[in-house]
């Protein structure tokens, strides 16, 4: 897995959109789950970038089809364009930097006008590493992620902590709303067709599965 | 594919109308097979209205620009003894800067046919520090008044090194044309970007409102982030002497305000302004060797310049960035006119031009190409002044279909990730030249006939 070429063979695919305030560290929190990569040159993501990644989930393989987008709010008009389709969200915020934690509410507000009301939101604290320059608490992100019934993980991309965690298990969430709505519709979740993102399913699915807090660090 | 071998008409100023023409059609005809063969076995409506141009009696006019902004023929009718002077001085000129190769590309008038092999073999690259350029530069830029139009001509092809901060000063219109009038607005210039700093960056915070805050921050996020492939980026006083020109542009810019990539565009004028100062490789490069005022003269330079050229594309940066999105909307169908196979397969893919193209144009293109090209790039970026926007739809064409083959073998995911990170580190001037050329080709070819490209 995360070869740079992605595979051809999955079950189900999920659009996926990485937000968050400029220099939190998507592009980076993105390379690392894809690629095993981290660059302390990166460059400001500039509109979208793209990258994907497979994973197992029970006994199906998962491609995750991930979109980075710029943090800059000069770009919301670009990028809100491509949260269409997502069914799933990584909210990222610097734990050593309070105002991009201040921002979320915001970002969140932008991800529910533009995408279905189910979508799996994940937020996270990344730069976990830098320990003595922490500006936001835990347990205050915890509180925030348990008001607005969204996961909440704290990684870092640097020492790639929680990274794997963070997409996994929000790919593995996506992945229970959809077999299990497939289930209910009598569907056979294989027999979707391939290439077409799949939304997720009606509010009872999602609400159902919504639980705040897990492993955060 | 060579565009700019002016350096026969040096020589020969006798040389008939007749010969010029035939050294034309030869090059011409090169840059046609060249880009012939890019388009070979393509039922596109582009071939055949390349041979029908060819053919046409206007043909002279279709290669103007290229040929004409280049080479200048019509006005190397001077006598030859003009010539021989202007030759030695070439050849003090180069010698006195350093210039290693007077000797490089000395062509008879007798020699046409050989030239146009020479044309054909020589590597690009070294183009702009040929001695007959070097020349022709030299006379553009010593008169009292410099002919915009003729150095426009010249700088198309290539600058200089040395010579690039004085000419892209008056290309941008910052620097007047007029020598005697040019130090003095300099220097008034230069004042009145201080002034600016004073009055807007060396503020104390509480003096901001929030939205300034937010910009000034962003920018801090940003200036780290500049270039970093290139050390000198990494350098404290380098990112302080961008933060303070970005900073003090977006003020004095508030329909767009700071966006990001604008801190990559002031990165090739501060090199250029730069190497007015420091030596070398730019690996070597240290601003502690600098005075404070050396230093606040290359940022107001920077400053200006980087007004100046974005005074062109206002809209690009505003509000949903509407300037870029037509851009990329007229991107889109000039690629589906020049290659159709290639367009259609990016749309059977669901590939939208604005997943790559956006950068493109926002960063003009300094994130796709290695640095140490960037400064020729925008040399042919400058020369085209006001038309800037609507060229850079040609380069950009011309720069994606040079993968046009690849391209059309990959599905979307391979499309979108081929496309974010090109594979162009290790291009040199040639390849870069073959993408101007083309875009010029094409651009003769398309932007003369509107209905070609009607919607």
């Amino acid at each position: 897995m995360g070869a740079y070429r992605a595979d051809d063979d999955y079950d189900y695919l999920f659009k996926v959109v990485l937000i968050g305030d400029s220099g939190v560290g998507k592009s980076n929190l993105l390379s690392r789950f894809t690629r095993n990569e981290f660059s302390l040159e990166s460059k400001s993501t500039i509109g979208v970038e793209f990258a994907t990644r497979s994973i197992r989930v029970d006994d199906k393989v998962v491609k995750a089809q991930i979109w980075d987008t710029a943090g800059q709010e000069r770009y919301r008009a670009i990028t809100s364009a491509y949260y269409r389709g997502a069914v799933g969200a990584l909210l990222v915020y610097d734990v050593t930097r309070h105002v991009t934690f201040e921002n979320v509410e915001r970002w969140l507000k932008e991800l529910r006008d533009h995408t279905d009301a189910n979508i799996v939101v994940m937020l996270v604290g990344n730069k976990a590493d830098l320990r003595h320059l922490r500006a936001v608490s835990t347990e205050d992100a915890t509180s925030f992620a348990e008001r607005e019934s969204t996961f909440f993980m704290e990684t870092s991309a640097l020492e790639s902590l929680n990274v794997e965690n963070a997409f996994t298990e929000v790919l593995t969430q996506i992945y229970h709303v959809v077999s299990k709505k497939a289930l209910e519709i009598g569907d056979d979740p294989a027999a979707l067709p391939k290439g077409q993102t799949i939304n997720v399913g009606s509010r009872d699915d999602v609400s159902a599965m919504k639980k705040a807090g897990c492993c955060s660090a | 594919m060579k565009k700019n071998h002016d350096d026969d008409n040096n020589n020969n100023a006798q040389q008939s109308k007749d010969t010029t023409v035939g050294i034309l059609d030869s090059r011409f005809n090169q840059t046609l097979r060249n880009v012939q063969g890019l388009l070979k076995g393509r039922n596109i409506p582009g071939k055949i209205l390349l041979s029908q141009r060819v053919g046409s009696p206007d043909y002279s006019s279709l290669s103007s620009p290229t040929y004409v902004r280049n080479s200048s023929y019509s006005d190397t009718g001077t006598s030859d003894h003009t010539s021989e002077r202007v030759e030695k001085e070439a050849q003090s000129t180069s010698k006195s800067f350093g210039t290693p190769n007077e000797n490089k590309l000395k062509v008879s008038a007798s020699n046409v046919e050989s030239l146009s092999e020479e044309v054909q073999k020589s590597s690009l690259g070294a183009r702009a520090t040929d001695s007959a350029r070097v020349v022709k530069f030299t006379k553009v830029l010593s008169g009292t008044l410099v002919v915009l139009e003729k150095l426009r001509e010249l700088s198309w092809s290539g600058v200089p090194d040395y010579m690039r901060p004085t000419v892209w000063r008056l290309l941008l219109g910052y620097a007047p044309t007029n020598s005697d009038r040019r130090e003095g607005v300099l220097r008034r210039k230069r004042l009145e970007y201080l002034d600016s700093v004073a009055q807007y960056y060396d503020i104390p915070d509480t003096e901001r409102s929030d939205d300034e805050i937010n910009m000034l921050r962003q920018i801090a996020v940003d200036c780290p982030r500049t270039v970093p492939e290139v050390s000198f980026f990494q350098q404290e006083q380098v990112q302080k002497s961008l933060e303070r020109i970005l900073y003090t542009w977006a003020i004095r810019h508030p329909a767009s305000g700071y966006v990001q990539g604008i801190n990559d565009l002031v990165t090739p004028f501060l090199v250029v302004f730069l190497s007015e100062y420091l030596k070398g490789a730019i690996d070597n490069w240290s601003m502690s060797d600098l005075s404070s005022d050396q230093i606040s003269n290359v940022e107001a330079d920077c400053y200006w310049c980087l007004s100046k050229l974005l005074d062109g594309m206002q809209d690009h940066y505003t509000f949903a960035q509407p300037g870029i999105q037509r851009l990329v909307f007229k991107l889109k169908e000039l690629v589906r006119r020049i290659d159709d196979p290639v367009s259609s397969h990016m749309e059977e893919q669901g590939l939208e031009f604005l997943q790559f193209a956006f950068r493109w144009f926002n960063c003009l293109l300094i994130r796709e190409v290695p640095f140490h090209l960037v400064t020729r790039l925008w040399d042919t970026y400058l020369a085209e002044g006001d038309a800037l926007p609507d060229f850079l739809v040609y380069i950009f064409a011309s720069f994606l279909l040079t993968w046009s083959e690849q391209l059309q073998k990959l599905d979307f995911q391979e499309l979108v990730m081929f496309l974010q990170h090109l594979p162009t580190k290790n291009w040199t001037h040639q390849e870069l030249e073959m993408v101007l050329s083309r875009a010029f080709m094409w651009h003769s070819m398309f932007n003369n006939c509107p209905s070609h490209l009607a919607n």
